[in-house]
């Protein structure tokens, strides 16, 4: 792990700068405010859930509802597509979603995090299987929400798609919590297996409490080709070697498809993602259960690291 | 028409040894051009912009007065309507036996998710708003004569049910045209934006006024639930029928999205009728039948129903029936004629996962 604590709050830093976020995006939006010309946001340390703050008592008290939370609960925020919104069923789908969450821990990850879920496995009834991986992309929102695990296991790479809210997952553990440089790392698909390759028995590596999740900035070493997408048109940046296996034709095609002016498109960022008012009033509505759910994993968590010595005498 | 026609004149059965395969769709897939016979302007083309913002609100608070103040209701902007004189007329009860067609209701689709059931499975559903229904009227069959159509002498002389009809979705009367508002008049009920006809045995009537909520229904029976398909416009055949096409390169010069040859020669040499060609696409009624209701929701009168294919787009209009399919029908009493209560409770199906139960273990079978 190499962690560079002066990126990772310069990049928080800057997610918190811009209203509109994409979804699932853990990368900056390149037209976004630079976050030097604000040092307000620098100082605070944006990651941590926020508790209640000295409120003057003249303003009535609101739900503080953390920043991170539209990184921390993706899933709540429904698809931006006007054509397939409806409030009833997206509130509907909340509640089911909060329902579900308090029958199991679901916890924060990311794109790039280890994860180990333990689910019910329709071949062996009354067991249950373990897999561990690392999480290489989390798409669709809410009750069909889910993310796939990718490890190597003898010398054969295997991945497993889990939907989050999937009742036959009866346990989802973080074992080492983490972003990558990209949205979604499927390139691991083409890089030496070394990259995705994470023990069975892994010690989950917990973080200290209130810190900002770390990123890896990992480059992984990519085969040769045939790959099975063409990675040069990706502007990936956990890649190290894609200048090696690339000739003029792929140098000029690639050129051809980028489509620089879309950062400039305000209307396609605007139908891409959900509005920041809209966010606040849906975390708003589900604020008090999660924060409820929050705290209680903490309080678990507590217990389980002051059993640990135990254990191992 | 044309074909049974001839069959019957030739005192022929269309599955004898002669070559009679017929390939089309029974009906013209052209758009209707003109409004149905029975047809009413709805809104009224003065919108009212000149009137003064004092007189606008002064013909609001007539509205209010007569109809009850503005209420969101079962997730629905309506309004607080006194019906309560309307459902203590509700009929005698009547028994209920297989035969006996009930009303249906007026859904909005508002969209989809997945539910799984206790086996694991998982299933895909589409949620159905029950929209603020109101019954308008109850036409008896012997008083139901419809319009006859240009085509047609008689229509259907004697009919054996009756129409009831239904409203969803109360609007503001000071939109709508006085022939419109017409069809309100003795109901009690304020003006609906959508109204649809349900024929039902007399057993079935209903009291105009009375509410349909999603307690009509039962979980885990079936129904039948009509739409209008999204509408798609003139489309190519890859589309409209799923054609490969051809392929995009190795010579391959202008036709790359179309549809080849459309038919043969000698004996059958002519385009066959039927055949899949390019045209218009959706916009369309369409039924789904035998849908199971996995749950329901009494509280924003929304029931979950298999499947993902219930025809139109979300938040589109559909129909919900009971279903016509022997084997799902009814085999019990449903509610009926309908239910009059009104909970708010969240009913499952026996099979289906409850998100707040624990997390499925396999049985061993």
């Amino acid at each position: 792990m190499n962690l560079t604590a002066r990126v990772v709050v310069n990049r928080l830093a800057q997610q918190c700068a811009y209203k509109r976020i994409v979804t699932f995006s853990t990368k900056p939006a390149e037209h976004a405010v630079p976050a030097q010309d604000e040092p307000k946001n620098v100082e605070v340390p944006p990651a941590a859930p926020t508790q209640t703050p000295a409120v003057p008592p003249t303003t009535p008290r609101k739900p503080i509802i953390p920043a991170n939370y539209r990184f921390v609960y993706p899933e709540f925020l429904p698809d931006p597509k006007v054509e397939w919104r409806n409030s009833i069923r997206e509130k509907l789908e909340r509640l089911d979603m909060l329902e579900r969450r308090k029958q199991i821990d679901l916890p924060e990850f990311y794109v790039g995090s280890v994860l180990a879920v333990t689910s019910s496995d329709p071949h062996a009834a009354g067991k249950t299987s373990r897999f561990v991986g690392i999480c290489i992309n989390r798409d669709r929102c809410g009750l069909r929400a889910r993310f796939v695990l990718r490890n190597v296991i003898d010398h054969q790479g295997m991945e497993v798609v889990y939907e989050l809210y999937d009742p036959t997952i009866q346990k989802v553990e973080v074992l080492r919590l983490e972003k990558r440089l990209d949205d979604s790392l499927f390139y691991l698909r083409d890089a030496l297996p070394e990259y995705s390759t994470f023990d069975e028995n892994m010690e989950a590596e917990p973080l200290e409490e209130g810190a900002p999740v770390p990123v890896n900035d990992i480059k992984v070493v990519l085969r040769p080709r045939p790959w099975l997408e063409r990675w040069e048109r990706q502007n990936l940046r956990g890649v190290a070697n894609i200048d090696q296996y690339l000739k003029d034709k792929h140098r000029l095609s690639s050129a051809r498809v980028q489509k620089p002016w879309e950062k400039y498109d305000m209307m396609k960022h605007y139908r891409s993602t959900i509005a920041e008012e809209e966010q606040t009033e849906i975390f708003a509505e589900v604020h008090t259960e999660l924060h409820t759910l929050e705290l209680q994993r903490k309080r678990n968590k507590r217990k389980r690291t002051f059993l640990k010595p135990k254990h191992l005498a | 028409m044309i074909r049974t026609a001839i069959s019957q004149l030739m005192g022929l059965r269309p599955s004898g040894g002669l070559l009679t395969q017929v390939r089309d769709k029974g009906h013209l897939s052209r758009p209707r051009l003109r409004n149905p016979q029975w047809f009413l302007r709805k809104e009224v083309t003065n919108r009212g912009d000149l009137v003064t913002a004092e007189n606008k609100h002064f013909i609001n608070d007539l509205v209010h007065e007569g109809f009850g103040a503005p209420a969101l209701i079962k997730g629905v902007q309506t309004y607080e309507q006194n019906l309560i004189k309307t459902r203590d007329l509700a009929t005698p009860p009547q028994t209920w036996t297989p035969q006996i067609r009930r009303c249906g209701v007026i859904a909005r689709k508002i969209g989809q998710y997945p539910l799984w059931l206790k086996n694991g499975e998982r299933i895909r559903t589409t949620l159905l708003q029950i929209v603020d229904n109101h019954v308008i009227k109850y036409i008896p069959p012997e008083e139901y004569v419809p319009k006859p159509l240009p085509g047609q002498r008689d229509s259907a002389a004697n009919h054996k049910r009756g129409v009831l009809i239904v409203g969803s979705e109360s609007t503001n009367p000071v939109q709508l045209t006085k022939e419109y508002s017409g069809i309100f008049k003795d109901s009690g009920v304020v003006p609906k934006k959508n109204l649809a006809r349900f024929f039902v045995s007399p057993e079935a009537a209903l009291v105009p006024g009375t509410p349909l909520n999603a307690s009509h229904f039962r979980v885990g029976d079936f129904v039948d639930v009509r739409g209008k398909t999204v509408d798609h416009g003139f489309q190519g055949v890859v589309k409209r029928h799923g054609f490969k096409g051809m392929p995009a390169s190795h010579g391959v010069t202008k036709t790359h999205r179309r549809a080849g040859n459309i038919g043969g020669g000698g004996e059958k040499g002519r385009v066959w009728p039927g055949t899949k060609m390019p045209g218009h696409m959706g916009n369309r009624w369409r039924v789904i039948r035998g849908l199971r209701i996995w749950r329901i929701n009494s509280k924003y009168n929304v029931m979950w129903v298999q499947g993902s294919a219930v025809a139109g787009p979300t938040n589109g209009l559909v129909y919900i029936y009971d279903t016509i399919l022997p084997l799902r029908k009814n085999q019990e009493a449903p509610p009926f004629p309908t239910s009059y209560e009104d909970s708010s409770e969240d009913v499952w199906y026996e099979k289906v996962h409850n998100f707040k139960d624990e997390s499925i273990i396999y049985e061993k079978e």
